[in-house]
């Protein structure tokens, strides 16, 4: 027999979060829940309030009402310890002490991070995996100034996951990185969120970042205005057909099909998973319907996000 | 804590306005030796290595000291606004207060330095005068560079000592102050000029009242000469208060950086 656990607490929980600066309101009413081994995609126009609610979020900025948690834990008022799960990069690029290599910063950060009650040391050994993992290893004893931008970003996120944090949160990590670069970090937050870290980012890279994160959060004028589910949306499916609406018709009847719409010459339906996809096409054969093709229908996450901030 | 301290005091001593203050202090000593008008301007003839200290603080205790200090110390906020390193720092596992609590540490510890090279420098310089039994005063104990009398080495370095703590004693609070304006204001010009200003308008208000001067930082800036006072009491009254004005700015630095925005 097993049993039903309570659900889990969300790793990043902000609620009604507000923030002003004098009477000028950047932040108005945000609430966001990020679960383990989610990754939460924050984007945006610019000037809309991301930076001001990562650096709210990692308790950088102080709210001027609502709350923050970090793995349940109050990132304002028991900052400290909400902090000892955290990974971050707030700028881009990265800043680090430019005297110092990346090693010694990297030791500096690692020193830090052995603060926190309860955690332990992270060793040598660590520093030279995550510099190696962030492929930096040929400048690890370089002066941080003579780093590039692309460098300082990459040493940013080798810094952020260095104490391997079970919260992680990235503004701009891609800002400055060539495509191998981006490529680099985009592995690596797929797989800290498959290990269970939850991951937040803001980032104007829509195209890209559909294609791994799970959430999609769109801030416009302060406020959240939509918050897109791509797991959800993406497993939907486009059939060209020579009747698209009779197609979609007998979609319809399917019992695993939860959504039908057209778009000629296409019929589209949401299927649940990919092994519907023959008994889709096995019933449009018995209906009478000529299938000329079928592959997965992307949701087009720039399309919806320019309509969703015209709208608002 | 001590993986903090650590941290300010590497960033401390690496800094160039650090570097900078404590050669000009050490080095700047051994200019006043050998400055040939140094007579006219003191109306003392130097005739022992033991009054060089004097001259030294003499100089450096109104304006350069506190120049020194206020832009190193508001730089130690200032540059890592600048540079960005404020904000990965506070992103660690770390209380805020004691990230500024140890800054105020290293702060407080940098007049002390540069006291100690002012008066080692002092000392080298007035290695061909000679540190033997002399007649005539320091310029910091009783009569000043005048003296009482015969004055033996021991003696002598004595008062140089308790005028390098006086001196130390004069300069915290200004270390405190200008931590203080680096806090508020997020920037070391605006930092270091505001502390030189609240200096330079302190200063002004000698057309005050004697009783309001004496609570003034300024009024005490030559405490390091105690022998210059008549009644012993004025010299603890004056670190009393210097010591509760560094107190207080302190308190106050920690109190702002607790829930300011970085």
């Amino acid at each position: 027999m097993t049993k039903q656990g309570a659900p889990a607490l969300p790793a990043i929980e902000v609620r009604g979060l507000n923030k002003k600066y004098g009477n000028q309101s950047v932040l108005e009413d945000v609430f966001l829940n990020v679960r383990a081994g989610e990754v939460y995609a924050l984007t945006g126009p610019n000037g809309t309030g991301k930076t001001t609610l990562i650096r709210c979020m990692t308790g950088l900025a102080f709210p001027t009402d609502g709350e923050v948690r970090l793995m349940g834990r109050n990132v304002h008022t028991d900052g400290a310890r909400a902090r000892a799960f955290l990974g971050a990069v707030v700028e881009a690029p990265a800043k680090f002490y430019p005297q110092f290599t990346g090693t010694q910063n990297l030791q500096i950060h690692a020193n830090l991070a052995a603060m926190a009650p309860g955690s332990k040391r992270v060793g040598r050994n660590r520093l030279r995996e995550v510099l190696a993992l962030l492929e930096l290893t040929r400048m690890a004893d370089r002066k941080v100034r003579e780093y590039s931008l692309g460098q300082r970003q990459r040493l940013g996120v080798a810094s952020a996951i260095l104490a391997e944090p079970k919260v992680l949160i990235l503004d701009e990590p891609t800002s400055g990185l060539d495509p191998l670069g981006i490529g680099l970090i985009h592995r690596i937050v797929t797989s800290l969120a498959s290990d269970g870290c939850a991951v937040i980012l803001s980032t104007h890279h829509l195209r890209e970042i559909a294609t791994y994160a799970h959430t999609v959060g769109i801030l416009t004028g302060g406020r959240m205005v939509d918050t897109v589910d791509l797991r959800a949306r993406q497993a939907a499916y486009r059939f060209r057909v020579d009747d698209p609406v009779g197609a979609a018709a007998a979609l319809e009847k399917l019992p695993f099909v939860r959504k039908v719409s057209t778009r000629t010459p296409f019929a589209i339906a949401h299927l649940g998973s990919e092994a519907r996809v023959p008994d889709a096409l096995a019933h449009l054969g018995q209906e009478g319907i000529r299938v000329f093709e079928a592959s997965p229908d992307h949701f087009d996450l720039y399309e919806y996000y320019r309509e969703r901030v015209e709208q608002a | 804590m001590l993986t903090l301290l650590l941290l300010e005091f590497r960033k401390l001593l690496g800094s160039r306005s650090a570097k900078l203050a404590l050669i000009l202090t050490f080095v700047l000593p051994l200019v006043w030796a050998y400055a040939p008008r140094l007579a006219q301007v003191f109306g003392v003839n130097v005739i022992s290595g033991w009054q060089l200290p004097a001259i030294s603080l003499g100089l450096t205790l109104p304006l350069l000291l506190p120049l020194f200090i206020s832009v190193t110390v508001a730089e130690s906020i200032g540059s890592e606004i600048s540079h960005g390193t404020l904000a990965p720092l506070l992103l660690r596992p770390v209380d805020r207060t004691k990230v500024i609590a140890s800054k105020l540490i290293a702060a407080l510890s940098f007049p002390i330095l540069l006291v100690a090279t002012t008066l080692a420098g002092s000392l080298l310089a007035g290695i061909p005068l000679g540190f033997g039994t002399f007649t005539g005063g320091t310029g910091l104990g009783p009569g000043l560079f005048v003296g009482v009398g015969q004055l033996g080495g021991s003696e002598a370095l004595r008062q140089v000592l308790h005028a390098g703590l006086l001196a130390c004693v004069i300069l915290l609070p200004i270390a405190a102050l200008s931590l203080l304006f680096g806090v508020l204001y997020l920037n070391t010009a605006a930092a270091s000029l505001a502390t030189f200003a609240t200096l330079i308008v302190m200063q002004l208000l000698v057309v005050l009242p004697e009783g309001i001067q004496k609570i003034l930082l300024t009024y005490h800036f030559k405490l390091y000469a105690y022998g210059g006072y008549t009644n012993p009491g004025d010299v603890n009254q004056g670190v009393i208060l210097l010591l509760i004005y560094t107190i207080g700015f302190g308190m106050m630095a920690i109190f702002a950086f607790d829930r300011r925005d970085v």
